[in-house]
């Protein structure tokens, strides 16, 4: 991928550029949620009430989905939806890596998601009663049947929240890399300078159909994806909190 | 990856197709029905990236040895 994608303008020595501009998210982040909360107000103006809007609509995303009770892990919830869409966008500044194109951001996501969702469980219900859930309601010669099963099922669900961030960003990232190899110097646009009359109407008439395609479509397609991929991450994390908390619920309902 | 696109297609276009049908009949529920359709979507979705990231690994990975 190095061969198809421009380096990134900043790099420090010795340090991979994903750990790099993750470092940069943070300090972004740290610096725009600092500058917001030095001089809180009752009405919010400006940077605050930006910031107020976005935590809104997590919060009500958190009350559609997980209920009220939800808005204990606004926090972690946040972070990781800030975190990732940030890395995000960022990798689609021209000069700037983005750190979630890289599978070990995303799987570091991933991986506190499982731990967390797990430790909310075991927190909430206990661990026998915890474990016991995965068992499900079946007979019991069904049990370790299902148990094998729901094992399973729980550990496929950080590899898929890792890849699906993972593919997402980097197929976004080729696909651009791609077509930016193509409509340069050294494809269309370089075939309208370089002198035939042939290529100056072929190579011109293809670059402006590439830049007009790229400006228009893919890199609106892409914005849109880094918010959706964001929000996917955030609604999936959610449910498997939700789905921790709530066999609680249904047991004690039982007993 | 190109049959894992086409197939990853028709499944979403099953997907989307219920889900504008059911916000279609139920105008008030159609966020709700949003959300479960972006979900969904997601799921179908990430079998044709599981595909991209193999395609991927097999393409940029070196260490690998297929004898």
């Amino acid at each position: 991928m190095e061969a198809l994608e421009h380096p990134p303008i900043f790099r420090l020595p010795g340090i991979p550029d994903h750990v790099t501009y993750t470092w940069l998210v943070m300090v972004i982040l740290a610096a725009i949620t600092f500058a917001a909360s030095r001089n809180l107000q009752l009405v919010p103006r400006g940077l605050q009430n930006f910031l107020e809007v976005i935590l809104e609509q997590f919060m009500q995303m958190i009350d559609d989905v997980m209920g009220h009770e939800g808005r204990r892990y606004l926090p972690l919830l946040a972070t990781l939806g800030l975190f990732i869409l940030t890395g995000n966008l960022m990798s689609l500044v021209p000069g700037l890596a983005g750190p979630t194109g890289n599978l070990n951001t995303t799987a570091a996501c991933a991986i506190v998601v499982f731990v967390a969702y797990h430790w909310i469980g075991v927190r909430k219900q206990g661990a026998l009663t915890y474990l016991k859930h995965f068992a499900g309601p079946v007979p019991l010669a069904l049990k370790p049947l299902m148990f094998v099963i729901e094992i399973i099922s729980h550990l496929a669900r950080p590899l898929s929240l890792t890849l699906r961030l993972f593919g997402n960003m980097v197929g976004g990232h080729i696909l651009l890399a791609v077509i930016f190899l193509l409509m340069g110097l050294d494809g269309l646009i370089g075939w309208a300078l370089s002198g035939s009359a042939v290529g100056a109407v072929v190579g011109g008439i293809g670059g402006a159909i590439t830049i007009v395609f790229t400006v228009g479509f893919l890199y609106p397609l892409k914005i849109l994806v880094a918010f959706l991929q964001a929000f996917i991450f955030v609604m999936l994390t959610m449910l498997y909190i939700s789905g921790a908390i709530e066999e609680a619920e249904h047991h004690s309902e039982h007993h | 990856m190109a049959i894992a696109a086409g197939l990853c297609g028709l499944g979403q276009g099953r997907a989307v197709a219920s889900a504008v049908d059911a916000m279609a009949r139920q105008p008030g529920a159609a966020a709700r029905i949003q959300t479960a359709m972006i979900i969904g979507l997601a799921l179908i979705e990430s079998l044709a990236i599981y595909t991209l990231v193999i395609a991927l690994i097999l393409l940029f990975v070196k260490g690998i040895q297929f004898s």
